[in-house]
């Protein structure tokens, strides 16, 4: 074991650090990502041509803003947003400040997809809600949410293993986690196993989420 | 208008615009459905007939005209306003639209759960509800768990739930086999006489109407182009379209077809196609004639219907005997009531 992974055995106390930075920026970034995600989703399919609120210009305008968040990259994204973290956090580096490039970087992309899980909720079920006289706050609620939900939780898998993908690119503002490990140390030092070990350890996080994702799911699909 | 009225359509028109193209759905439809009526409306697809019913509930808002819902215009209320009304509208679909993530009760509960009652209340309406339509043991199954007619069953249940006035059946039973078609418009019959409800009902089977329709509505391009009591209809059709329907419902088109490609041409034949309306149905007037005139009637189709409580009988032989005598004997059917068309094959096409 000692010779297989020298430098890991030594660095027990960074790697548990570092497991911890990642879990928290992961956490942290997906529950307010979430909502600002839900909401943009659900804004952005009542609104559309058709949709229960139609709405060209709110639509135009929720569109453009998703599709523009979308295109920038997230490393640029980390620099450019520096001024709103200073505002929101009170500082520009550390885990905390992190969250708010993740939160910025991942909710446009959260949603697009539940726009997509929202889209595939028969249209014939929202007519008939409609025809019972149910309200657009209803149908968002009873309907569209409720009906799409293992859709949605299939997205939120997707978007929880993206965001676990951005986290590792936080270490370029001393945000820490075990990207940061696997590049600042293993990487920089030639201490090839550190950088092993942070893969592996991202891949059981990847494949647990998936795993319990695709059960929920099933759960409530009837 | 008077107090009987149940749903009221006033110069309805319905353009769709798409890019600089405008598509006239529905062009200026007048329809007045009495309280307690079943009232079918029949057209191919595209003819605007799912465009109308949708105006009826202001699913689809028409570009000009007036909907009165009782006594109410629908087009004035605000969007609470319209929403109370639509409850009083319970509407069926061609593909149920049931709600996937719901049981079977959690749908037939779904119109109450806005309402003020307990919980109790509400699944307490919701089974009893079930168990009108004769699935109260499904309860807390799922729609997936169902076949196509339950499931209509279950859309039939929810409908009813806020105790509508008007039901609305869009292509209820197309999705349907015949014989699971007929369970289902035996249930709508039902609740059309057990609970008063008015149904509104399109389709493009002319079977439906007949079989439990009182009036109907024949749509063509977004126009009404004819309509009346079914069995006026079925008995006497006006326009071509309409004729159509009624023949290809009650077999005549086909059975005409067949015939006329076998008929042999003859100088003491001639084809004959009668109908006879109600009670002239059940007498034997045709083999009175063949005694009476000595004339040989091969019989090459026969069928009745029941429409609305009406016999329509509908009958296609060859008379085979001198044309003088094949002639009277058509007036003295015509002078009993029966409509006579003799089809003279070799003309070709014949057109009834």
């Amino acid at each position: 074991m000692a010779n297989l992974i020298p430098n890991v055995l030594q660095m027990k106390a960074e790697f548990v650090q570092a497991i911890w930075e990642t879990l928290y920026m992961t956490f942290a970034a997906a529950i307010v990502a979430a909502i600002l995600g839900l909401l943009l989703g659900v804004a952005l399919v009542v609104t559309q041509a058709g949709g229960i609120l139609e709405d060209r210009l709110l639509y135009s305008l929720f569109d453009k803003v998703t599709n523009l968040l979308r295109s920038i990259p997230f490393i640029i994204l980390l620099a450019v947003i520096s001024p709103l973290t200073l505002f929101l956090v009170g500082t520009t580096v550390g885990t905390t400040a992190s969250l708010v490039p993740l939160v910025i970087g991942i909710f446009p992309f959260y949603a697009r997809q539940v726009q997509n899980a929202l889209l595939d909720v028969d249209q014939g079920v929202i007519e008939a809600a409609q025809a019972m006289g149910s309200s657009p706050t209803e149908i968002i609620f009873r309907v569209y949410l409720r009906e799409g939900l293992p859709d949605i939780i299939r997205v939120s898998t997707l978007t929880i293993i993206s965001l676990i993908g951005l986290t590792t690119m936080a270490g370029a503002i001393g945000a820490g986690g075990l990207g940061d490990v696997a590049i600042s140390i293993g990487y920089a030092r030639f201490e090839n196993d550190v950088t092993f070990a942070a893969m592996i350890i991202i891949l059981i996080f990847v494949f647990t989420f998936q795993l319990i994702g695709d059960r929920l799911a099933k759960v409530f699909e009837h | 208008m008077t107090g009987k009225n149940m749903i009221a359509l006033q110069d309805i028109s319905v353009q769709f615009k798409q890019r600089n193209e405008s598509i006239q759905a529905v062009q200026h439809v007048d329809l007045t459905i009495a309280k307690g009526d079943i009232y079918g409306i029949i057209g191919y697809s595209g003819a605007g007939k799912s465009t109308l019913v949708r105006v009826i509930n202001l699913l689809q808002k028409p570009s000009s005209g007036k909907v009165i819902f009782g006594t109410q215009d629908l087009g004035q209320l605000d969007a609470a306003g319209l929403r109370k009304a639509r409850r009083k509208i319970g509407m069926i679909f061609q593909h149920f639209n049931l709600m996937k993530s719901r049981t079977v009760l959690g749908n037939v509960e779904y119109p109450l759960l806005g309402l003020k009652i307990t919980k109790e209340a509400r699944q307490q309406k919701a089974l009893k509800l079930l168990e009108l339509v004769g699935l109260k043991e499904y309860a807390a199954a799922y729609p997936k768990q169902l076949s196509g007619g339950q499931k209509q069953r279950v859309a039939i249940a929810r409908a009813l739930a806020n105790d509508p006035e008007v039901l609305i059946s869009d292509e209820a039973t197309s999705a349907l086999d015949p014989k699971t078609t007929k369970s289902i418009l035996a249930l709508l019959r039902q609740v059309n006489q057990k609970l008063g409800i008015t149904i509104v009902l399109i389709t493009h089977e002319m079977q439906v109407i007949s079989s439990i329709c009182h009036n109907v509505a024949v749509m063509d391009a977004g126009k009404i182009i004819e309509r009346g009591p079914v069995t006026k209809i079925f008995a006497r059709p006006q326009q071509k379209l309409t004729a159509d329907f009624v023949e290809t419902a009650t077999n005549v088109k086909e059975a005409l077809t067949r015939i006329l490609k076998q008929n042999s041409v003859s100088e003491r034949k001639l084809l004959i196609y009668l109908k006879f309306i109600g009670n002239t149905a059940q007498e034997s007037i045709i083999s009175s004639i063949s005694r009476d005139f000595n004339l040989d009637i091969n019989i090459l189709f026969a069928n009745i219907d029941q429409i609305d409580g009406v016999n329509i009988g509908y009958l296609i032989a060859d008379f085979i005997g001198a044309r003088s005598v094949i002639l009277t004997v058509t007036e003295k059917l015509k002078a009993a009531g029966i409509a006579v068309k003799i089809l003279d094959n070799a003309e070709g096409q014949v057109q009834l």
